[in-house]
């Protein structure tokens, strides 16, 4: 492998990470998914522009594409629990084969028009109409669940999304193997045998759900015995990669491997598997920077004829027209939550790695001037509905009410400040209050400290009501204690604008069951009490799961 | 709890001084004279703006003006007796104050705070001791009354 002498491969990825980072960081202010931020940094990075990110560096990080890809089924395979298949299941195969079968006949027919205008040559155009429709029928899986990650959604349109671009690459080998074989036939090079095809398509859709079984339950025997958690996710890693390998080797479908496993382990270890999915997904965010630098550096546009152009623009309009319209009346056959009617239809538009392997076996099947258009036309159109499929994605996530709806603690607590959660209605203790004022405040409110003031509210100390135990065993002294003399140091405060995990972090350090949040004059705005901060969070995260279960 | 781990002789005494504001200064500097205290004025400030959030005459001729402060490991309990009434100390039932305990505790010694501010305020109340310790002539007497 050789490398570019002036940037080795290792600049290289920490640079296209901190740039997709920072892009990323940017393209949020505007409320643009970050995944265009990546592909058109990765634009810039490649041929087309600098030159950096060049053909030899693409290549060598060929593995690495298949890797992510393969991640990513695995992910959406743990998202299709047995209770999903059984609610969604009829709706998925409804939607997937309307929307799928549109997108092929409508790119293949355009294709046929368009073609005959171009080119004499009709078995010709007919077989780029065919194998062009074929690939339009898949979803790009990880652009879709990078948008769906980003922005937390949870509800009826979100596992529907999950479902279609998970099993919608089935449906393009099967299309893709049929398109392959007629074109074949048609061009001159082999009859049309469709015992043949038959033979073919079974081979590869049950290959990869054959390796994906083994390799699930392989993981699934190991993973049962580990505890601690870089075992589980070595262990998982190692065999995805496995699987992933074997795929290639018998010529199967990878992503329909990895998402095969991904089902057998959510379903027969479902509480072990949620540990391997969670800490799975975790590597995600710098995956898909490199993911998707590297596919938007694909793109030359110094291969664009006019032909191309013109079939690349005809392909968009009849995938984008076949996946809408077919998303919507699958939808509405399967009777699916309003929201799914309205809003699929914008969000497979999608088309990455899936696409572009078929385009690169065709062009493998098709030496010549049929392969070479399709890689071109795909590689084209697949920046364009990167671009815009996110961002349409996004507005309809949007519009659908469920985006934020799939928000743990711990993202709770990272978005929120202490006076997102502190209690503001704290009765504040003055220092000058008698034991039995003070006993009163008790008696109306349900909290176990309290801030003790000045006559400017300035925070002085804290009373629990330990403290006021203690002193109530003692006689003879509520005529003159006061809550000067009761209140115990403040250990720690906080202002309002501290994020929650660092006012956590401050609990922790100083074993602390509250804190009081101060204004800069040192004036109490609020309290945080550790027992009432996940009384908040849990109501909160109770509040998003109504939401979510409303929505379908 | 044990008063007389509490009291010290070289802090029990009979007070030079007759008005309230006085009385607490000579206090405060015989806590500072026999014992080590991080900051004297600190001291100070506190115990006066104690007595100005309420006085701590509490009935019976006794002051107790206390407070809890940074830098102390164990309580400290300094006591004085006027040989005449003790001016400008405000009490709950007008009876002039003419024995003064002061306590200086430690900021996280909360509960032997309390538990000794509760013992010597019931041990005070008993007439017998009271009218003792105003009779006591010198600080010997004084010590052996509170520590009995």
């Amino acid at each position: 492998m050789e490398i570019e002498p002036r940037l080795n491969i290792l600049i290289l990825i920490g640079l296209t990470i901190l740039l997709g980072t920072a892009g990323s960081r940017l393209f949020k202010k505007f409320k643009i998914p970050q995944v265009i931020a990546f592909i058109i940094i990765g634009f810039f990075l490649g041929d087309s522009v600098l030159g950096i990110i060049n053909k030899q560096v693409l290549s060598s990080f060929s593995f690495f594409n298949i890797f992510v890809l393969g991640i990513t089924g695995f992910l959406i395979g743990g998202e299709l629990k047995k209770e999903i298949f059984e609610k969604y299941g009829k709706q998925f195969l409804n939607i997937l084969l309307s929307e799928g079968l549109l997108a092929f006949v409508f790119v293949t027919l355009l294709v046929v028009l368009l073609g005959n205008i171009f080119f004499d040559n009709t078995s010709f155009v007919w077989a780029l109409g065919l194998l062009l429709g074929s690939i339009a029928s898949a979803t790009a899986p990880a652009a879709t669940t990078d948008v769906l990650w980003e922005y937390k959604t949870r509800g009826p349109l979100t596992t529907t999304i999950l479902g279609i671009v998970g099993l919608d690459d089935g449906l393009g080998l099967i299309l893709f193997a049929i398109a392959s074989s007629i074109s074949l036939a048609i061009t001159g090079t082999n009859a049309i045998a469709i015992p043949k095809i038959a033979l073919h398509i079974l081979y590869e859709i049950g290959g990869s759900v054959g390796i994906g079984i083994l390799g699930g339950l392989f993981l699934s025997l190991i993973i049962r015995k580990i505890r601690d958690k870089y075992g589980i996710i070595t262990f998982s890693l190692g065999i995805i990669v496995l699987i992933l390998g074997l795929s290639r080797l018998t010529e199967c479908d990878i992503l329909l491997s990895a998402m095969t496993a991904g089902v057998f382990i959510t379903n027969y270890i479902p509480r072990k598997s949620k540990e391997v999915f969670e800490m799975t997904n975790e590597l995600m965010p710098t995956l898909y920077i490199l993911f998707f630098t590297f596919f938007g550096a694909q793109l030359n546009l110094k291969n664009l004829t006019l032909p191309t152009i013109l079939i690349a623009a005809v392909y968009l309009i009849g995938r984008t027209a076949g996946k809408g319209l077919g998303a919507n009346i699958g939808a509405r056959i399967s009777r699916a939550p309003k929201t799914v009617i309205k809003y699929l239809p914008w969000c497979l538009f999608s088309q990455a790695g899936v696409a572009i392997g078929l385009s690169i076996l065709a062009s493998q099947r098709f030496p010549g001037e049929i392969g070479n258009s399709i890689v071109i036309i795909i590689t084209t159109t697949t920046f364009v509905v990167q671009i815009v499929g996110p961002l349409a994605m996004r507005i309809a996530i949007t519009g659908a009410g469920e985006a934020g709806l799939n928000i743990t603690e711990e993202d709770i607590i990272r978005e929120s400040k202490a006076k997102d959660i502190m209690d503001t209605t704290i009765p504040l203790i003055y220092e000058n209050m008698s034991l039995a004022q003070i006993l009163k405040t008790f008696s109306e409110t349900d909290n176990l400290y309290y801030p003790v003031v000045d006559e400017s509210k300035k925070l002085l100390g804290v009373i629990t009501v330990d403290h006021i135990k203690n002193s109530l065993m003692t006689s003879g002294l509520d005529s003159f204690l006061l809550a000067y003399d009761l209140m115990e140091p403040v250990i720690a405060k906080t202002s309002p604008d501290l994020p929650m995990n660092e006012v956590q972090e401050t609990l922790s350090r100083y074993n602390l069951e509250y804190l009081p949040v101060v204004s800069s004059a040192d004036e109490v705005i609020g309290f945080l009490e550790r027992r009432q901060i996940s009384r908040k969070i849990s109501t909160k995260l109770i509040e998003l799961q109504k939401q979510a279960e409303a929505l379908s | 709890m044990d008063l007389k781990k509490y009291i010290d002789k070289k802090l029990t005494f009979l007070l030079k001084t007759k008005e309230k504001e006085e009385v607490l200064i000579e206090l405060i500097n015989l806590i500072c004279e026999n014992k080590e205290i991080p900051d004297r004025e600190e001291l100070k400030k506190d115990i006066f703006h104690r007595e100005k959030l309420m006085s701590t005459g509490i009935g019976l001729g006794i002051g107790v003006p206390h407070v809890r402060i940074k830098g102390i490991k164990d309580l400290i309990v300094a006591v004085g007796i006027g040989k005449q009434d003790i001016l400008n100390y405000e009490t709950i039932d007008g009876i002039p104050v003419r024995i003064v305990v002061m306590i200086v505790a430690g900021e996280g010694q909360h509960k032997p705070y309390i538990k000794f501010l509760s013992l010597i305020v019931s041990k005070l109340k008993k007439n017998k001791i009271r009218e003792k310790l105003i009779k006591a002539k010198n600080e010997m007497e004084i010590y052996n009354i509170l520590s009995s």
